[in-house]
């Protein structure tokens, strides 16, 4: 089964080549070429992981990445910046990026990561699932 | 010639150019205070000399003369009292004659009698007794008695004291040499002088003297101050460099992105086997394009290392954990290269505090430098002493190729490097010195040619506050002996001198 990606940069050529690239390797790819685009579409449609520009005209990484874990907190988001120091690592860490990777990124890097997330994020989902289904037997067998 | 060398100033035969100790004319600074001091010293001496002068000889011709005219007066006296009682003519005037030829004794004391038409009565010392001849005008002698300034017939100038013989046309004279005044109260004087001429090289010397110390500690602190406006210009440099550095490596990471990622997509079209017949250059032609942008990349990020200028957070540390945390990191590049690293057991040091990651950044950096000059095989030595209160000197030394003389001033200046291959952009210990002098701190370096090198680094113990973050890099004091900027004063070269 392949990995469902949102691709969010403000640099069209970057989003085309990213997605092409990634698409030959068998993902899916939606792209967005703002944050706010990216909150839209994750409003109908579910991603196994969001690869994001972490330096963006409009809202920037860091206030995309509150925003998106505040709406889904299962997503997987891999932040990519031009300059990755410890005090930013740290932040987005914090918030709850799941990685930060630095430009320029090594594709096969990103898709490890990728498939790293997915499996992450299934988990996650598992859980989620086993608590809710924990939650409804123990309303209803309780 | 060589004592004189050795009493001149050092700041004597210093070019008095704008550049060099900014407009100061340290040589007739020198002058102006000596000439001042010495003139408003000196002056009253000299002038308080001259009035005490001119009043002893006054009164000592006042004094002389008085003299001389009341014992004129006195004999005058005696002689009118002696003539009135027996009359000139028979054995009087031959007594007087014999008086006066005794008395004529030389040219200080010429005493003769002259009657009123000038002839003379009994001989004198510079008058020849010649008859009726006048010889001396008698109008000279005005009054009953005085003091009057004469020549002698061959022209020397004599003082003449008369007193009229009342009762008879005769006048008494007594003539004296002018200056025999002046040898009675010069000669004494002339001791006098050359204790003044000795006091006054005495002053002269010790004015010399204090200028000298004077215009040496301003010579000393003028350049102080240029060494501090040295740091200051060089630290400046850095940060202008750092935030042009920063603008250009942020600019160019975003195109280089595009480049990898179109690069990748052409070996993504020759490798996902798309094309039936590629050329079979087109592969390594990409990939070398990979591997340059990779290079750019590995750039821009050294750039943006250097530029980095955060907010330090200053908080206690452990010195031997952030040691053992690089040692983990070096491990296996020492390993492969069979280098053996060496640290002393590291002291207690109370208190120590710093900004933690730019103190591993520091050892990084010069322990990879250190590496890299070993190749293989030898001895990478870290050593910190707690030995001074309040500093913490660690050392790092390696047995490397070393530095050569040269190359010593400019190791720390950006984009200098000595590695030939392609990996090094020469900002390592830009951003160590850059790091180092944001603690407060202090880095020295010492080289041989084929032996090693040996960093020798000074941190304050407590870190001082944290540096703008506008860029503006932390400025110590000038007691900072990190030169600034080497190459431009030839002073820097002493600190850089060979072990």
């Amino acid at each position: 089964m392949s990995e469902k990606v949102l691709l969010v940069d403000d640099e069209k050529d970057f989003l085309d080549i990213m997605s092409e690239r990634m698409q030959a390797r068998g993902m899916t790819v939606k792209t967005a070429d703002s944050a706010d685009k990216a909150l839209a579409m994750l409003e109908n449609e579910s991603f196994d992981a969001i690869v994001m520009d972490f330096k963006m005209p409009g809202m920037d990484g860091i206030q995309a990445l509150k925003n998106i874990k505040n709406q889904k907190p299962e997503l997987q988001i891999i932040l990519l910046t031009g300059y990755a120091t410890v005090e930013k690592t740290v932040e987005a860490m914090k918030i709850g990026a799941t990685d930060l990777l630095e430009k320029p990124a090594d594709l096969e890097a990103l898709a490890a990561r990728i498939k790293q997330a997915k499996a992450e994020k299934m988990l996650l989902v598992e859980k989620q699932t086993e608590e809710k289904i924990k939650d409804i037997l123990q309303r209803f067998g309780g | 010639m060589i004592l004189l060398h050795r009493l001149k100033p050092a700041f004597w035969d210093l070019p008095d150019t704008a550049g060099s100790h900014s407009g100061l004319n340290l040589k007739r600074k020198w002058k102006l205070i000596v000439l001042v001091t010495a003139i408003l010293s000196l002056s009253p001496l000299v002038i308080m000399t001259l009035v005490d002068f001119n009043l002893t000889r006054r009164t000592i011709e006042t004094e002389t003369n008085t003299g001389m005219l009341t014992s004129l007066n006195t004999i005058a006296a005696v002689m009118s009292a002696s003539l009135a009682e027996k009359p000139p003519g028979t054995g009087a005037k031959t007594l007087w004659d014999t008086a006066f030829s005794h008395l004529n004794t030389g040219r200080n004391n010429d005493l003769f009698l002259m009657d009123n038409t000038g002839r003379l009565l009994t001989p004198s010392f510079y008058y020849e007794t010649s008859g009726s001849r006048t010889i001396l005008d008698p109008g000279l002698f005005t009054g009953s008695d005085g003091i009057v300034h004469i020549q002698a017939s061959d022209g020397t100038p004599l003082l003449a004291g008369y007193a009229r013989i009342t009762g008879t046309p005769l006048m008494l004279v007594q003539l004296r040499q002018a200056d025999w005044l002046r040898d009675l109260w010069f000669k004494p004087r002339l001791k006098l002088l050359w204790f003044l001429c000795a006091s006054i090289g005495f002053i002269l010397l010790s004015i010399m003297g204090m200028a000298t110390f004077l215009v040496g500690r301003i010579h000393t602190s003028e350049r102080q101050r240029i060494e501090a406006l040295h740091h200051e210009e060089h630290a400046n440099r850095l940060a202008s460099i750092g935030r042009l550095a920063s603008g250009v490596a942020h600019e160019i990471n975003n195109p280089l992105d595009i480049i990898n990622q179109k690069t990748g997509l052409i070996i993504d079209l020759l490798t996902l086997g798309k094309q039936d017949q590629p050329d079979q250059r087109l592969l390594p032609l990409a990939e070398d394009v990979l591997e340059t942008v990779k290079r750019c990349g590995t750039i821009t990020r050294q750039l943006l290392d250097f530029a980095r200028h955060m907010e330090p957070s200053v908080e206690p540390v452990d010195m031997e954990e952030v040691i053992s945390q690089v040692l983990a990191l070096l491990e296996t590049d020492a390993r492969q290269r069979n280098i053996t690293i060496q640290v002393p057991p590291v002291p207690e040091i109370p208190g120590f505090a710093c900004d933690r990651s730019s103190l591993i950044q520091i050892f990084l950096n010069l322990a990879e430098n250190a590496i890299t000059a070993m190749e293989k095989n030898g001895i990478l030595t870290i050593g910190v002493f707690n030995e001074k209160t309040g500093l913490v000197t660690i050392t790092v030394s390696d047995t490397g190729k070393g530095i050569s003389p040269e190359d010593l001033p400019k190791i720390f200046e950006p984009f200098y490097t000595s590695r030939t291959d392609r990996w090094g952009a020469g900002l390592g210990l830009a951003i160590t010195y850059g790091l180092i002098r944001e603690m407060g701190g202090d880095i020295r370096v010492k080289s041989t040619v084929g032996k090693g090198t040996s960093f020798t680094l000074t941190l304050p113990v407590k870190a001082p506050r944290p540096a703008a973050a506008d860029g503006t890099l932390h400025l110590p004091g000038s007691e900072m002996t990190v030169p600034a900027n080497p190459v431009d004063d030839d002073t820097w070269g002493d600190r850089y001198a060979k072990p």
